[in-house]
């Protein structure tokens, strides 16, 4: 498959385009990570009082929702960049250039990164302003639990393409539906034994479940636990694995029942 | 562009195919909408696609073009077999189709140097800009894709699609939804191109006179099968029709059994 820099590059430029010309667009990367960073840390506020402890309980929830917008950010990012060549209808414009999925998924991702840097930098600010919590007293562990959370939202974006490639884009509701079924069962703001027993099976398997526990040993003032990093980054390679197959085929299936007629 | 419509002399180009496709054939959920389809387009050929609707036209171009899968058949594109070397074989290639919106949050000029980056033009803003300028759109330039009118929308397509001097141009329905003046102009401006850099053509049009001016060579398909090729008159005589709108309308009709086998071109 090529790989042409140049390419990746102009897709990358025309999501930018996207965004400085539709307003709605910014409502994901800014507008929702100012409401979760008041509404989060409010809340923490408040429990805080009952327990005497505001400040502790408002870090938990907002490490927890800054983290979050990390791994929400890097899939919205991602599949509405995708769909945005659905809306305008320019999907086939693409698919008849030299221009191959790995270039197009990687200039996607590519200003998909600015946009996440956006968003967690708006979350950040705001719990900074209005919290006085500073996400960055996590110190370097905050490298190896964003790099995680990073690939776990490219990968579930890759599973949402796929979704869209094979169901049309009556599946766009994924896009966020898929990210918020992470919310609960990943564990962010409780451990993951709070949850009902039939649900913690599934919360150990996910590897965003793990990356959340690191980061609240680590909001507690304990270092950097390894092994659930190790947990969680293997975990993201084999969600990785299976979310780049799920698009092989959906792409497969995409050209050989020519679903290119529901775009056109 | 050229408004006359006086004949572009034609410099000479070597009798080569940019395209060859073998025993195409693709079906959708049991209904076989291209059956067996061979084709062959040289360098500097003229030819137009012909048929009535769900004939198999678009099918089989977006099988060209590498979008559709068939589910038998060989297709080489400039020498370059598709699927496994698509994305060496669409450097050579243009895509227009009437029927193509412009993304709506693009200028004219963004559209066409995004487009012109993925075909690897290493300056595509002045060749943009020059293209424009011939075309005679260059007012159009830092126009937003979303006001345009429809005949606008088409040549900014035609432009994308010959930025970067393929050497097949594929279109599908260009001038469908163009003016006589427009059609025109866009007719004169293809011709030009391929008389000037030896491209090959391959059009789908429902307009019939203007396959007859612009075409060297007409293939005309129905039920998913080629059922005639070779000039405008030679397919009309075959069909002992006078023109290749009779004939169409014949196959409209369903004729097809009563047609004479296609001759090799």
């Amino acid at each position: 498959m090529s790989f042409n820099t140049d390419r990746v590059l102009a897709i990358a430029r025309r999501q930018a385009y996207v965004l400085q010309r539709a307003p709605q667009r910014w409502f994901d990367v800014v507008v929702w990570p100012v409401v979760d960073a008041v509404l989060f840390g409010a809340i923490g506020v408040y429990f805080g009082r009952q327990q005497g402890a505001a400040a502790a309980s408002a870090a938990f929830l907002l490490a927890g929702i800054i983290l979050f917008h990390v791994v929400f950010q890097a899939e919205v990012s991602v599949a509405t960049g995708f769909l945005e060549e659905t809306w305008s209808r320019n999907l086939l414009n693409l698919m008849v250039t030299p221009l191959s999925e790995l270039e197009y998924g990687a200039g996607v991702a590519l200003f998909g990164l600015v946009k996440l840097a956006i968003g967690v930098t708006v979350v950040s600010i705001v719990a900074f302003a209005l919290f006085a919590f500073e996400i960055t007293s996590l110190g370097l562990s905050l490298i190896p639990l964003v790099a995680v959370l990073l690939f776990v939202g490219w990968s579930v974006a890759l599973v949402v393409i796929g979704l869209i490639l094979r169901l049309g884009q009556g599946a766009e509701i994924m896009t966020w539906g898929f990210i918020a079924l992470l919310l609960p069962l990943s564990g962010i703001f409780y451990p993951v034994n709070a949850l009902p027993g039939v649900l913690q099976p599934v919360a150990d398997v996910l590897p965003t479940t793990h990356v959340f526990a690191a980061a609240q040993e680590v909001v507690r003032g304990d270092p950097l636990p390894w092994d659930e990093v190790g947990i969680a980054a293997g975990g993201a390679v084999v969600v990785a694995i299976l979310a780049v197959w799920y698009l092989t085929r959906m792409l497969a299936t995409f050209r050989k029942r020519g679903y290119i007629s529901r775009h056109i | 562009m050229t408004e006359s419509s006086t004949p572009v002399p034609r410099a000479p180009v070597p009798r080569e195919p940019v395209l060859q496709a073998r025993g195409l054939v693709k079906e959708y959920k049991r209904v076989r909408a291209v059956d067996g389809i061979d084709l062959r387009v040289d360098a500097g050929e003229r030819v137009a696609l012909l048929g009535p609707n769900g004939a198999g036209k678009t099918t089989t171009l977006l099988m060209l073009l590498g979008v559709i899968t068939p589910d038998a058949g060989e297709i080489e594109v400039v020498g370059k077999h598709l699927p496994r070397d698509r994305s060496a074989a669409m450097e050579q290639v243009g895509f227009a189709a009437g029927y193509l919106p412009l993304p709506e949050r693009l200028r004219v000029e963004e559209f066409l140097v995004l487009f012109g980056r993925l075909y690897g033009i290493p300056s595509p803003a002045p060749a943009a800009a020059l293209a424009l300028e011939r075309f005679g759109i260059a007012e159009l330039a830092r126009a937003m894709g979303n006001e345009l009118s429809s005949g606008q929308r088409t040549l900014v397509g035609i432009i994308k699609a010959t930025l970067h001097q393929p050497r097949l141009l594929v279109l599908d329905e260009p001038t469908a939804s163009l003016d006589p003046d427009v059609a025109r102009r866009v007719r004169n401006g293809l011709e030009r191109l391929c008389a000037e850099e030896g491209t090959a053509l391959l059009v789908t049009s429902h307009n019939m006179v203007e396959v007859e001016r612009l075409c060297d060579r007409v293939v005309f398909v129905s039920g998913g099968r080629v059922v005639a090729d070779g000039t405008a008159a030679e397919v009309a005589t075959r069909f002992g029709r006078d023109d290749l709108e009779g004939v169409f309308l014949h196959l409209a009709d369903g004729h097809v059994a009563d047609v004479v086998q296609p001759e090799a071109s």
